[in-house]
């Protein structure tokens, strides 16, 4: 009887650090799952903002590429102004300084875009 | 009703799917990056330590979201029909042509938060004290992805993107400058201590009593 009774006590004790162990993971998994939901969510949320807004044709680089377009053509003869149109496509960043590349590619025909702001 | 349905699809979004995705991804990221900071430096200060294993967890899945973002991030400008970057280009710093200072301060912090992140794996190779002392520049390489974001990203000027950053960001420079504020106050209480001698190591200074 005297030597059950530690041996019992040590079954308890190691079944009680068993389960805090296994809802420590549990826990850690449960946090991991709402981390990767969240990261998702994240995801998602940011590429229907950045989706919308470009569909809608109100994105940042082409509005301003688009603006650009506008005043350029404003400038020009009728003839340069039709071949113009065909550089819808390109894009620059609407923060910082403009790329020379950015600069080329908006004056080459690669057409995408049909913006509606006018 | 078909007239508005055209105004709305405005853009043909086809050819800049790559761009978009990779525009949502950095935004992620970004907010990701800014929360692992916040937890971070929860975990390393008196706030919530009775809650640090929790905190400890999602730090280290907030940290592993955010390279998982990062590299979505980059991968994704190789398929941009428009940039046309290189596997160079988006992976070593001042290779392009594109706006090459943020370009290239974005590619250093994807670096240096890949490396001190996951080096918390080789820790005990590593030495804790060391790899704790180390892992500080990480808010180093997350100010350089911040500063990256607002010089080159597309949608710096939004409001909804500077909402969006303002409500994860300021909380963690506040945090960082809470943190460093009480690491100046340690160095100046205990000077001689030679361990702690530059700034940069000073910033987030534990008692060695939690360290794991």
């Amino acid at each position: 009887m005297s030597a059950s009774a530690p041996t019992s006590r040590r079954h308890e004790a190691k079944a009680l650090a068993a389960s805090r162990r296994d809802a420590l993971l549990r826990r850690a998994r449960r946090i991991r799952r709402t981390v990767a939901a969240l990261a998702a969510t994240l995801f998602a949320t940011a590429f229907l903002i950045v989706y919308v807004q470009l569909a809608s044709g109100h994105d940042p680089a082409l509005v301003a590429n688009a603006a650009k377009r506008r005043a350029a053509s404003t400038n020009t003869t009728e003839s340069e102004a039709a071949s113009s149109d065909s550089s819808a496509g390109a894009r620059q960043s609407s923060s910082g300084s403009e790329s020379s590349s950015a600069s080329e590619e908006a004056s080459s025909g690669n057409s995408a875009v049909t913006t509606s702001q006018s | 009703m078909h007239t508005l349905g055209l105004d709305i699809l405005a853009t043909a979004v086809g050819p800049h799917l790559f761009w978009i995705t990779s525009r949502a991804a950095g935004i992620a990221a970004l907010l990701l990056s800014s929360l692992s900071v916040c937890v971070g430096l929860l975990m390393g200060g008196r706030v919530l330590r009775r809650r640090n294993s929790d905190l400890r967890v999602a730090h280290e899945a907030l940290s592993l979201a955010t390279l998982a973002a990062l590299i979505v991030h980059g991968l994704t400008l190789l398929g941009d029909g428009y940039l046309r970057p290189s596997l160079g280009d988006i992976a070593i710093p001042l290779l392009s042509g594109y706006k090459t200072l943020w370009t290239s301060m974005g590619i250093v912090a994807f670096w240096a938060l890949a490396m001190l992140g996951l080096s918390y794996y080789a820790r005990t190779r590593i030495g804790v004290q060391r790899w704790r002392r180390l892992h500080r520049f990480a808010a180093l390489a997350w100010l350089l992805g911040l500063a990256h974001s607002l010089g080159e990203g597309t949608d710096a000027g939004q409001a909804w993107f500077l909402a969006m950053i303002a409500f994860v960001a300021v909380p963690a420079i506040g945090l960082l400058l809470m943190r460093l504020g009480r690491s100046t106050t340690i160095t100046t209480s205990a000077p001689t201590s030679t361990s702690i001698a530059s700034s940069a190591e000073t910033a987030g200074v534990r008692q060695p009593s939690v360290a794991r």
